[in-house]
């Protein structure tokens, strides 16, 4: 009503600021989506990780006491070097899917069928992966009779110290990488054919197509793959420890999600937990601001 | 106006009754087939003296049970009344529940669920306990009297030589995935080598597990890993229920079973024949009495949710389970030991059955691994697999376990 008996150049102002309210008005629904289902939870769990809360009182203000007892603690130490151990094993999670996308999109025979065989265990939920591997994996199960029919001893894959973490790993890359597999053939489908073409015509062997025309090209889908896996891997293989090996023997197979789980459910302590969540969240950031700083370099290449 | 604030007063009484006239209640033995008769009689009892009571008993799954409880509690959405198995995982609980000290009159087994004070918390169903159960046409194929099952550590230990040099089937079954047969052996050779202070001093964090009487089970259960009494692969095979299904499929001699519920003597028999089972008291390395003791505790029991809508009709329905009525019915349909003393024992026609029930005014003592801190539990699941699997000493094991205890203990 005001605005309306202010001078044009006046008005002209508050029309802008008009407008800049109308444009957060559009925004609102994101912004309060993000703040309460994002921002929110994530500073109330900083919150409880700074309190001695149990599953039911609601636990005093302790500061750092959670993080410092973090640091002294085997189970939360074994869980980080788990971890380690699973980052080192990234170069396999991207090359193989990556290769046999490539070997796909080069036209071998059959590589519509690879295709759908490669992505099929993707669309199984991690419980069920676990179980059909549970019946492969176990002392008496499918792979100790093959080995048994070549002669060779039986192995505890998933009870013992030594083998338990690399089964898992195995069970999980068969599992997922057929949706890394999907990524990289639509990255390669965007690649000129004429490259590849000229490449061959130029005489250039498969392994210097590879390495010359196709590896450069999907730099950054590599990265992405990258990027996406490492999240992946960190945060859903709840589901297979939880059947395959309930973290052990010993401190084997518990990665940080499954540790935060024990602490949160079996010891009834949500504000240790929530320490160890805000670690993991601090890693995992960590990780992607990297990688994603490397993707950025490189874009500029 | 009037109108609408009659409306909403209406709305308001109605579902406030509506809220009052249904309990839910939390367990994970409701949708058992063998329990069913159980819960029917419970259902008839209640109905007859609380007609119009909706009862909703929700069965949930037991690997979860207590992260969802956990859960449920702590975002004030738990049920009205809820299972819990005694010792840690009622004491870990007891803020939440109300004193049923007046109603736990007639039953056994209550130490379990008893808080610091000595006010019972819930209502104990079973008795629960361990013993050993034994495949007599194995024993009898591996040359030995099935009717003269071990006594003492070294009868024990020359049968499973018996047994392994026969090569048919190893001497225990035996599934450590989870950690919870090491937790069995732990309550069973400790029922037998520590004393009733020595077991106090362990609940209180006063004996250590570093100490003599600890470590000597600890070094017991790295030996009969040593003697060869387990089928390889023991920390993969999980106890519920694939070792004990090896039991019943007879592809072992022994197993550490339990006394009531699954895995006990009714199990057992309904698969091998009663014929072909028997029980034993697992003997240890050094007894300090003159026969091997079993380890017993309070089995499962009702409690009352403190913060839950209908407390006093919850007490009644935590009464009505544990009333001998129904108790007798889960009695004679499923096997249990009853911790009702109002209940009749005597139609229980297994031999097994009778000789559980004569050791447990002789030789039932405390349930050692039932005591300890829940921390101290989870650790054990951990470096009993290292232990079996040769990755770890008794000594560095229970040096970890020492700071386990210490730290569950406040120190």
């Amino acid at each position: 009503m005001t605005t309306t008996a202010q001078p044009q150049r006046r008005r002209r102002r508050t029309g802008s600021r008009a407008e800049r309210r109308f444009a957060l008005l559009f925004l609102l629904p994101a912004v309060a989506l993000v703040l309460t289902f994002r921002i929110v939870p994530l500073l109330w769990g900083f919150g409880l990780s700074l309190t001695d809360a149990t599953g039911l009182q609601q636990g005093q203000f302790i500061g750092l006491g959670n993080y410092a007892e973090m640091a002294g603690d085997p189970n939360f130490r074994a869980a980080m070097r788990n971890t380690v151990i699973l980052l080192l094993t990234l170069p396999v999670w991207v090359l193989l899917p990556m290769i046999l996308a490539s070997l796909i999109h080069l036209g071998v025979p059959g590589g519509r069928l690879y295709r759908s065989v490669y992505f099929f265990p993707a669309v199984l939920s991690s419980v069920i992966v676990g179980s059909i591997f549970n019946v492969v994996l176990r002392y008496d199960g499918a792979l100790n009779a093959l080995l048994g029919f070549a002669g060779l001893p039986a192995i505890d894959w998933l009870g013992s110290g030594s083998t338990a973490l690399l089964s898992l790993l195995t069970v999980q890359l068969w599992a997922t990488f057929g949706m890394s597999l999907l990524i990289f053939l639509a990255g390669l489908s965007t690649l000129s054919s004429e490259m590849i073409e000229a490449a061959r015509l130029d005489g250039a062997r498969l392994w210097q197509v590879w390495g010359y025309v196709i590896l450069p090209a999907m730099r950054p889908i590599i990265e992405f793959v990258a990027v996406v896996t490492t999240i992946g891997v960190l945060t859903n293989m709840f589901g297979l420890i939880y059947v395959l090996t309930a973290g052990g023997p010993g401190t084997a197979t518990t990665l940080p999600e499954f540790l935060i789980w024990l602490e949160q459910g079996q010891m009834g302590r949500p504000g240790y937990a929530a320490a160890l969540s805000m670690v993991l969240f601090a890693l995992m950031a960590g990780i992607a601001w990297i990688q994603i700083r490397i993707m950025s370099r490189n874009a500029g290449l | 106006m009037t109108f609408k604030a009659l409306l909403i007063a209406t709305t308001a009484c109605l579902g406030g009754q509506a809220m009052a006239q249904t309990l839910t209640i939390w367990d994970w033995k409701s949708g058992d087939p063998v329990a069913a008769s159980y819960f029917d009689a419970v259902r008839e009892a209640f109905a007859a003296a609380h007609p119009g009571v909706t009862l909703n008993f929700v069965n949930q799954p037991i690997d979860q049970y207590y992260t969802l409880l956990g859960t449920a509690l702590a975002s004030g959405q738990g049920p009205d009344v809820f299972l819990l198995n005694g010792g840690a995982q009622a004491r870990a609980r007891m803020d939440a529940l109300t004193d049923l000290t007046p109603q736990a009159e007639g039953l056994v087994g209550l130490t379990e669920f008893q808080d610091a004070d000595g006010a019972v918390r819930a209502l104990p169903i079973s008795i629960q306990g361990f013993v050993v159960y034994y495949n007599k046409d194995r024993y009898s194929e591996a040359g030995l009297d099935p009717e003269a099952p071990p006594q003492t550590w070294a009868e024990l230990a020359s049968a499973c030589e018996a047994i392994n040099a026969a090569g048919a089937v190893p001497c225990f079954a035996l599934g450590n995935k989870e950690g919870y047969g090491a937790e069995f052996f732990l309550s069973s050779v400790g029922a037998s080598m520590l004393s009733e202070q020595a077991q106090q001093q362990f609940a209180t964090g006063d004996l250590t597990w570093s100490s003599p009487e600890i470590a000597a089970i600890l070094q017991a259960w790295v030996d009969t890993q040593g003697m060869g009494w387990y089928q390889p692969g023991a920390n993969s095979t999980a106890k519920f229920m694939d070792e004990y299904e090896m039991f019943m499929r007879g592809d072992a001699a022994n197993t550490i079973g339990l006394l009531s519920d699954v895995a006990h003597w009714k199990q057992f028999e309904d698969f091998l024949g009663a014929e072909s089972i028997g029980a034993f008291r697992h003997p240890a390395p050094e007894m300090i009495a003159d026969h091997a003791m079993i380890p017993v505790a309070g089995g499962i029991g009702y409690g009352v949710n403190a913060a839950g809508g209908n407390v006093d009709l919850a007490t009644a329905l935590v009464e009505t389970l544990a009333s001998a009525g129904p108790i007798q019915v889960f009695v004679n349909d499923a096997g249990v030991v009853p911790a009702n003393t109002a209940v009749d024992t005597s139609g229980l026609a297994s031999p097994t059955a009778g000789t559980i029930l004569g050791w447990l005014d002789s030789s039932g003592v405390t349930m050692a691994h039932a005591n300890v801190t829940a921390e101290e539990l989870a650790e054990w699941h951990r470096q009993s697999q290292l232990l079996l699997n040769g990755e770890t000493t008794v000594e560095a094991a229970a040096a970890r376990m020492d700071d386990v205890q210490k730290a569950a203990h406040g120190g």
